[in-house]
């Protein structure tokens, strides 16, 4: 037996909602990034489901072209990240205020 | 029956890594919970029936992706940094927030259940993703490529420490 699509959708959408707590709760740059990957990964699982319901292969493709886009996203942060690290000494979110109004 | 099983096995694996990875004060220890839930998410995906994206979720996502966030922690030497509660309500405003979203996602995902479309047999390994891909999707992928070649040039200038401003004025 196949299990159906609507147990996958509700763990994505359980892992999507966690990883909107931990931008929304924490202050680590660190941590508030990986928290954007895993609803990125939320984001995935619902793809890939879809795919599989409707037969069809773009799907795939475009969980293909979502995790290349992660990649090149993770590299930029964390490279922006280190820039601020070198700047503040910190990378508390909260202390990053140079372009508060 | 067995499907089952392994679905709810790694699906609470998932789960439970990933409420680690937001709540834990140590962004190391978040790091490799990350990891633990993306190897669930895999097994996830073969479960749909993609195993080529499996293979791909390990390599790129716990592999190299994770492997950078590991080493950017241990390059800044945060592995002891703990961030100290400060803005409670704020912090409680968020937590409520993202519980009501999720209850109200599931609940509407419950209440309209998906039709099940006819759908005919649903080839998805490598040779027909690369068929696919080289076909109807050469464009979107050669723009990648030079997406990923951009991200290197921005992170390779992103990340020197202003080096470049004496080197261009001797």
């Amino acid at each position: 037996m196949t299990i159906p699509i609507n147990y996958f959708l509700i763990l994505s959408a359980v892992l999507f909602c966690i990883g909107v707590c931990g931008v929304l709760t924490r202050r680590n740059g660190i941590t508030i990034f990986m928290s954007i990957e895993l609803m990125i990964n939320a984001v995935n699982l619902t793809f890939l489901a879809y795919a599989r319901e409707l037969g069809s292969l773009h799907g795939l493709i475009f969980v293909f072209f979502i995790m290349a886009i992660a990649a090149a996203e993770a590299a930029i942060g964390l490279a922006i990240f280190i820039a601020l690290y070198h700047h503040r000494n910190t990378i508390d979110v909260d202390e990053a205020n140079l372009m508060h109004w | 029956m067995f499907d089952l099983i392994v679905f709810f096995f790694f699906a609470a694996i998932a789960v439970i890594f990933a409420l680690m990875v937001i709540l834990h004060r140590n962004p190391v220890v978040g790091a490799l919970a990350l990891v633990a839930s993306f190897f669930a998410l895999a097994v996830m995906y073969v479960l749909l029936d993609a195993p080529f994206m499996a293979a791909l979720q390990v390599i790129v996502y716990a592999g190299a992706i994770m492997v950078l966030f590991v080493f950017v922690i241990m390059l800044l030497n945060l592995q002891h940094q703990k961030e100290e509660r400060t803005r409670p309500i704020q912090q409680f405003l968020g937590f409520v927030s993202s519980a009501a979203f999720a209850i109200a996602l599931v609940y509407y995902i419950i209440k309209f259940s998906v039709v099940r479309a006819a759908s005919g047999p649903f080839v998805s390994d490598a040779r027909a993703i690369g068929h696919s891909l080289f076909e109807s999707y050469i464009l979107p992928f050669e723009m990648v490529s030079i997406l990923l070649l951009a991200a290197i040039v921005g992170a390779l200038i992103l990340s020197q420490r202003g080096q470049s401003k004496g080197a261009e004025q001797p």
